[in-house]
């Protein structure tokens, strides 16, 4: 009995590792959101998925692509490497997703871009603004505009505000990838414009007692402070600088670009300068339509996380609703559309609430407008970032 | 080095030296009662903070399943009873004693009445700490909160003065939590070393068979062990919140870690100890210059190392004798 039944198991299995491993056609649509849902780093994931979700909603209502609805699959990524390569991983080979729309930090990126290159798998980066993320392969491209682009835009309008400044803190988390690369670019954005540089202070993004950087900057009498860091521990750094006597201009960098930093220095987040990828008031149809629903949606302006999320998934339907169009999507072998995704994805011009993007032959995207706000706080939980010409 | 500087390094080597002391003192009763560690430690110091959060604001804003939900709509649990934040902190870590007393009722009694190995127990307390930070962000996000601005941590630095043209500050808060270290330490040495339910704990500990034959129900007594353990640790999770902020479900999961080193640094299953080794830690930990303040951690565990490297028991622990 068991003579007669092994063999034909074992044949069974060969046949059905055999049919598995041969191209398999498009079934359903499906694109993969691969952001930090768990960990400290789900401060920006939460809105990344509220972005996506957004999107995937307000598209599908509006006919998806060419009249199919398209699905998003989420995987958390948690904050580390491996939880973004695992995710990846599961995106690409369980979920058989056509693009991946992820990781939410620079960090990850750097080590799970490379695995979607691999399998010739488009990767939008949604919040990845370190330097040499589109050339980690030809499959990696990103919505999120590079820090070296927009960071010195706030070292400039804080001179505006006060042409007197001279002497220069910068603080940054070292742990994070994306914070040392967009600190390289204050600080030489600090030099360029004759400033001097009298303290670096470290830090980690998992720190919260800052007294030691606080009062290294105390005693460096400087008249501006830059902070390279996340929404948690520069929150937290606004706050203890303040509380402990700093008076000067603050600015946060692309970390600090969320609302979620209002809880953490409430009425001391005042005043804060911050360059911005995105802005509530861009004035683009696609962006005032977004705003509109978001706001309906969720009672407070997006994000710029959000937006970027909103924008990654955007990007890969648009792409796709052109390739439909050339030809069915159900027609397709999903190993033949990713490739042919990847090569529209770069080919396209996109009306996103970020404005008009498109991207160069890396994948870098080509954004025209940035801007810079300031942190207006209404009382201790409610702020608002204001735009400044 | 100046001497602002050094005064400055003490003043911070103390203070998160205190907040590692207190985190550490609720770790090291269970171990020596019980002998094991509790990794889910760390999680009951987050819902501490959590709790008193709870108490005060009574809302959580910003997402998870409790987003918008007003849990006090007459603005006090106690039908309109305004809640000083003193008697929040207490509430809250009361809370805290009674989850830790959950955990020794899911995690670890089962265990010890099958006599599983103590690696086991660990990894069974390690699983609940995960359950415990991620059923907090399901169930109101991963955003940070604040105590409001009347509380403790808002308050001006209590020493603020020039050295030698430098200024050195000391933050409130951080006095606070020095001081509640300090009496935590008396209270918990008071508590074991001179009363009733201390002598009971001693002898759970030497021997848990022994005391048992001696009337001493052990299971009663490390039920209240751990929820000594978890008071102090949701109190010591307020305190923290108060001083940094309530720094999202995981901020109490980076503390457990340096704990850890905290009770091995002084000695295992010593409360002075635990007192001693955290003071130690935050003080090594001060004295990193700041531009290298990113490797304090590093730092800590060198200095862990080549402690144990002369003293294996720790600074206050005492070695094995071994009847032979």
């Amino acid at each position: 009995m068991i003579r007669t039944t092994l063999p034909r198991l074992l044949s069974a299995a060969l046949l059905l590792t055999l049919g598995l491993a041969q191209a398999q056609k498009v079934d359903t649509i499906s694109i993969g959101v691969a952001v930090a849902q768990t960990s400290n780093t789900a401060l920006l994931g939460q809105e990344q998925v509220i972005g996506a979700k957004f999107a995937e909603k307000y598209l599908n209502a509006r006919g998806g692509i060419n009249g199919t609805p398209f699905k998003l699959v989420f995987q958390d990524t948690g904050g580390d490497e491996a939880g973004a390569i695992n995710a990846f991983q599961n995106l690409i080979t369980k979920d058989r997703v056509l693009g991946i729309v992820g990781p939410t930090l620079s960090q990850q990126a750097f080590a799970s871009d490379p695995i979607a290159e691999r399998a010739k798998v488009p990767v939008l980066g949604p919040s990845n603004t370190a330097k040499g993320i589109p050339q980690i392969g030809n499959f990696v491209a990103r919505v999120s505009a590079p820090v070296a682009v927009v960071a010195p835009n706030a070292v400039k309008q804080a001179l505006k505000l006060d042409p007197k400044i001279k002497d220069v803190a910068v603080l940054y988390a070292q742990n994070d990838a994306f914070s040392t690369s967009e600190t390289g670019t204050f600080q030489e954005t600090v030099k360029a414009q004759g400033l001097t540089l009298s303290t670096v202070q470290k830090f980690q993004t998992t720190d919260t007692d800052f007294t030691t950087q606080v009062t290294a900057v105390l005693n460096a009498k400087v008249d501006l402070v830059i902070i390279s860091g996340l929404a948690a521990d520069g929150g937290n750094l606004v706050k203890q600088l303040r509380q402990l006597g700093y008076k000067g201009l603050i600015i946060g960098g692309n970390g600090l670009n969320t609302s979620n930093m209002f809880p953490v220095c409430q009425k001391l987040c005042d005043g804060v300068i911050i360059a911005q990828a995105y802005s509530p008031n861009q004035g683009s149809a696609a962006n005032q339509v977004f705003v509109k629903e978001y706001t309906a949606q969720y009672k407070k302006a997006p994000p710029q996380f959000a937006a970027q999320a909103y924008a990654g998934v955007q990007v890969m339907v648009e792409a796709l609703k052109a390739i439909d169009r050339k030809k069915k999507l159900t027609t397709w072998d999903v190993d033949d559309l990713r490739i042919e995704l990847n090569k529209q994805i770069l080919l396209g011009k996109y009306n996103t609430p970020l404005g008009l993007i498109s991207f160069d032959k890396e994948g870098e995207v080509i954004q025209k407008e940035f801007y810079v706000a300031q942190i207006r706080m209404k009382d201790a939980k409610n702020g608002s970032f204001v735009y400044l010409k | 080095m100046e001497a602002s500087q050094l005064v400055q390094n003490l003043l911070n080597g103390l203070a998160i030296g205190s907040v590692y002391a207190i985190f550490a003192l609720g770790y090291t009763l269970v171990f020596s009662i019980l002998g094991i560690i509790n990794f889910a430690h760390g999680a009951v110091f987050t819902l501490g903070a959590y709790f008193t959060y709870t108490l005060v604001v009574g809302q959580f804003e910003n997402n998870g399943l409790l987003k918008g939900v007003n849990l006090f709509p007459d603005g006090s649990p106690f039908s309109g009873q305004p809640l000083t934040f003193a008697l929040a902190t207490l509430l809250g870590a009361v809370g805290a004693g009674l989850v830790a007393v959950l955990i020794e009722r899911l995690a670890f009694r089962p265990m010890r009445s099958r006599g599983a190995d103590p690696l086991l127990a660990l990894v069974s307390s390690l699983g609940v700490a995960l359950v415990i930070v991620n059923l907090i962000q399901l169930l109101v996000g991963a955003e940070i909160y604040n105590f409001p601005s009347d509380a403790y941590g808002e308050t001006p630095p209590a020493l603020s003065f020039t050295l030698g043209g430098n200024v050195v500050i000391l933050r409130t808060v951080q006095v606070i939590i020095f001081a509640v270290s300090l009496v935590m330490l008396t209270v918990l040495g008071f508590v074991i070393g001179r009363t009733k339910i201390g002598k009971a704990l001693r002898a759970v500990a030497e021997n848990p068979g022994t005391a048992s034959l001696l009337g001493i129900s052990v299971d009663r007594f490390i039920v209240i062990t751990f929820f000594l353990s978890g008071f102090v640790g949701g109190l010591a999770g307020t305190l923290v919140g108060t001083a940094f902020g309530v720094a999202g479900p995981y901020f109490g999961v980076s503390y457990g870690l340096k704990g850890l080193a905290v009770i091995v640094l002084g000695g295992l299953g010593s409360i002075p100890g635990a007192v001693l080794g955290g003071l130690v830690i935050g003080l090594a930990e001060a004295f990193v210059p700041a531009d290298y303040s990113a490797y304090k951690d590093a730092v800590a565990f060198a200095l862990l190392f080549a402690i144990l490297l002369v003293r294996p028991q720790g600074l206050l622990g005492r070695s094995a004798i071994q009847k032979v």
